[in-house]
């Protein structure tokens, strides 16, 4: 579980920083930086099972 | 930088003095850049953030690099090379970076400290702390040359 906290407070900071260096508008940068914590963490938890089945 | 931006800047004039000092501002004290410029809400985002991630990334255990000789007779090196990278990550922290420096906080080889299970993690956010810097830097450098709003 921290393990998943510790990734959601990663991606979220990133997420922050990259929504506000792009885009336009607001509204545009807000998206942006939802679509950036989504990609982290749904990437994170697909490589993390992946690698479980490597020994 | 979005597009309808780059068409901007290229017709803008050459880059004004100021905006090196807001950028050399915003590596030194994260945040600082934007608060400079009176951008409230960036500086509060995107400095918090550099703050938030360095400080948890120590609080994790996480390890700080620089550039050290031991056991190498050349700084053309592998094993002097393959350092320098992660200390420009590191360097991008600025003040944090330098006080963490000069207290010997972070920079320890300490196996204790290595066995922890937050340890990479704290590390991976040490060096994330800096190359975030290092984009809120170019940000503000962009708005203080009038190149983005």
């Amino acid at each position: 579980m921290r393990h998943l906290l510790v990734m959601a407070l990663f991606a979220a900071l990133a997420a922050i920083v990259f929504g506000a260096i792009s885009k336009d508008t607001p509204r545009e940068r807000w998206i942006y930086g939802v679509k950036v914590f989504a990609e982290f963490m749904v990437i994170g938890l697909v490589l993390g099972w992946l690698l479980r089945f490597i020994p | 930088m979005v597009k309808s931006e780059r068409i901007e800047a290229q017709r803008v004039e050459p880059t004004p003095r100021g905006a090196w000092l807001i950028g050399l501002a915003a590596w030194f004290l994260p945040g600082s850049g934007h608060l400079a410029l009176h951008k409230w809400g960036r500086a509060a985002l995107m400095g918090g953030a550099v703050w938030v991630c360095f400080f948890v990334g120590l609080a994790m255990g996480g390890h700080l690099f620089y550039v050290t000789m031991e056991g190498a007779t050349s700084f053309l090196q592998w094993s002097v090379l393959i350092q320098i990278p992660p200390m420009a990550a590191n360097v991008g922290s600025g003040i944090l970076y330098i006080a963490c420096w000069l207290m010997d906080i972070g920079f320890r080889d300490d196996p204790q400290q290595a066995a922890r299970a937050t340890y990479e993690y704290g590390t991976t956010f040490l060096l994330i702390a800096g190359l975030l810097n290092y984009l809120t830097m170019l940000d503000a450098f962009d708005i203080a040359a009038g190149r983005k709003s």
